[in-house]
């Protein structure tokens, strides 16, 4: 197991560190940009956003220190790059049963609920490590930005935790379908689709009466890093959501993979 | 395993049970396309067998059933008396095995590559650096990524990954492409070499001439079915072979007739016609004629193959 999760770390090695870069120097940048910002200004601004785009918010008063910060958090460019790394991660057992390199592994003795393993705990840390790329950014940001003194570190570091389930949960939602898939492009296909139909369903969810009691549904709708800046504190739901979908998923991967051909 | 005074490794039968066997093997693809039918295969330690076949014949699948890598949908198959659908782990830890369509992890090199493939395996890399040696692999290849490895350079680091471990059995598919000529000779010195040394060598290809001067024994198999299983010295003998004789003067083909010539022309003291099994009763009957020439043309597994797929054909 540790032969396969060292060759996949060192494979996935560049990338992650190229996603967490771009997290860190985003969080980074926005967060020095909360020097710039008149609280009073910002708050009529978003006041007078339609409902629609006031949505895209979740609800954060981005006025102020913590919301602000907070909604980097929920920024598209830091789902995104979040998304890449989660999605890449899980993608990789059926990248590998496209090129043979799952064939080349399995015709070793060895188990594929330990090469699956490996590739799961693989993409765990590539998530962890940009997500950790992304704080320190923030907490930079944090700790030489003045006007973000308010904000608590250790409310950040916990903002962080769910951001990084959220993005295990949907790697795992990937590995998930990779099981299924003999292309690497078809696993990307699906994670990608369950993170944008998870991300739309939120967000139609605030807007539109007619599909809020669907809102639970979506995995994005447990991830409040506004809140969680806020309070303090992460809500026990979000917790047994965010840690269930990535079990579940991972467990499900792996009874798949275990019954699965391997073959190109 | 023992080594032999020449330092080369050679492995001692533990049993009498078969290197490979496979009973009913069928393997069926959800469209229902029966890659395989009913192969029954038994493969004896020691023995070098190539797999023939023409493309889509189901060798590939073959193995990959024999690896545990697909699961058949019939039958059941064994590497040393190990059933791969139960004990795929104990099978797999005596086997080598190079796949027709090679997968490496492109970002690593070809050195740390080794290492990991060598770790998966239970037995120590033994003969990696003879290999290394054999097929022309240096340190500095060892060192490059394998991104920048050329196809033949990949197929040779497959080789040396997959024979390291001196392992019992040996299953290539298609070993030797992308090799080069010189290198080409040298695996087939290497696998000639391990199976003097006692490992069973199951060898897949197209390419007939490889076969023909490594291995003892031919299965081929089309559309999935196992033609004909037959030592290499049976077939050649089987083959109808062209001769043609040069007399100083007239010679009435009765003169030389024995059983199995057929298709009979004479062009003045020339006479050509076809021959079935052993010339050795034909030469008898020619020496007190004295003919002035003799061209038999050489018995070629090639000719046999496609006289059996054309005999064979739909």
């Amino acid at each position: 197991m540790q032969v396969v999760l060292s060759l996949a770390l060192l494979r996935s090695l560049r990338r992650t560190l190229l996603l967490g870069l771009a997290l860190g120097a985003f969080l980074f940048l926005v967060g020095l940009s909360y020097s710039s910002v008149d609280e009073n200004q910002i708050r009529s601004l978003v006041e007078s956003l339609p409902p629609a785009l006031q949505a895209f918010l979740k609800g954060s008063d981005i006025a102020s220190p913590s919301g602000y910060l907070g909604s980097t958090f929920i920024h598209p460019i830091t789902l995104s790059i979040m998304a890449a790394a989660g999605i890449a991660g899980g993608a990789a057992s059926a990248r590998d049963v496209e090129t043979g390199v799952a064939e080349l592994m399995l015709s070793r003795p060895l188990r594929r609920t330990s090469w699956l393993g490996a590739e799961l705990i693989a993409m765990l840390v590539q998530v962890t490590i940009v997500a950790v790329m992304g704080l320190i950014g923030a907490l930079i940001a944090v700790t030489t930005v003045d006007a973000l003194a308010p904000v608590s570190v250790s409310a950040l570091l916990l903002t962080a935790i769910p951001l990084w389930l959220l993005f295990a949960g949907i790697g795992a939602v990937t590995a998930l379908a990779a099981s299924f898939s003999r292309t690497g492009a078809k696993a990307i296909g699906w994670g990608t689709a369950f993170a944008l139909v998870a991300y739309a369903l939120d967000y139609l969810a605030q807007v539109w009466g007619v599909a809020e009691p669907l809102g639970p549904l979506s995995v994005m709708h447990w991830y409040r890093p506004a809140t969680i800046l806020g309070q303090g504190t992460v809500p026990g739901s979000t917790w047994a959501v965010l840690v269930g979908v990535a079990v579940v998923a991972s467990g499900l991967a792996l009874v798949v993979t275990s019954r699965r051909e391997v073959a190109p | 395993m023992t080594v032999t005074g020449g330092g080369v490794p050679t492995l001692s039968r533990v049993s009498d049970v078969a290197a490979i066997k496979a009973s009913g093997l069928g393997k069926s693809y959800g469209s229902g396309v029966m890659a395989l039918e009913g192969v029954d295969l038994e493969v004896g330690q020691g023995e070098r067998i190539g797999f023939l076949g023409p493309n889509g014949a189901g060798k590939t699948t073959f193995i990959r059933c024999a690896l545990g890598v697909l699961r058949p949908t019939e039958g059941s198959i064994a590497i040393l008396g190990h059933d791969v659908a139960h004990d795929r782990l104990a099978a797999l830890a005596e086997v080598g095995y190079v796949p027709g369509d090679l997968g490496m992890i492109r970002q690593v090199s070809g050195g740390r590559m080794l290492d990991a493939l060598a770790k998966l395996h239970p037995r120590p890399p033994v003969l990696r650096d003879q290999l290394l040696a054999a097929l022309d692999l240096s340190d500095a290849d060892l060192k490059r990524r394998i991104r920048e490895y050329s196809t033949g350079m990949r197929q040779k680091l497959g080789l040396v990954a997959a024979l390291q471990h001196d392992p019992p059995v040996i299953i290539l598919d298609e070993p030797t492409a992308g090799l080069d000529p010189v290198m080409q000779a040298r695996l087939l010195g290497v696998l000639d070499e391990r199976a003097r040394a006692g490992c069973t060598v199951f060898f897949s290809s197209h390419v007939l001439g490889e076969v023909d001067e490594l291995c003892d024994r031919v299965a081929m198999v089309r559309g999935g079915k196992l033609l004909l299983v037959r030592d290499v010295d049976e077939l050649r003998r089987a083959r109808v072979r062209t001769v043609e004789l040069l007399f100083d003067g007239d010679v009435s083909p009765s003169a030389y007739a024995v059983d199995g010539i057929s298709e009979v022309r004479v062009e003045g003291h020339v006479h050509h016609f076809t021959m079935a099994g052993d010339p050795g009763p034909l030469l008898a009957r020619l020496a007190p004629l004295s003919p002035r020439d003799i061209t038999i043309e050489a018995a070629r597994l090639e000719d046999v193959f496609r006289a059996l797929y054309l005999g064979n054909g739909d």
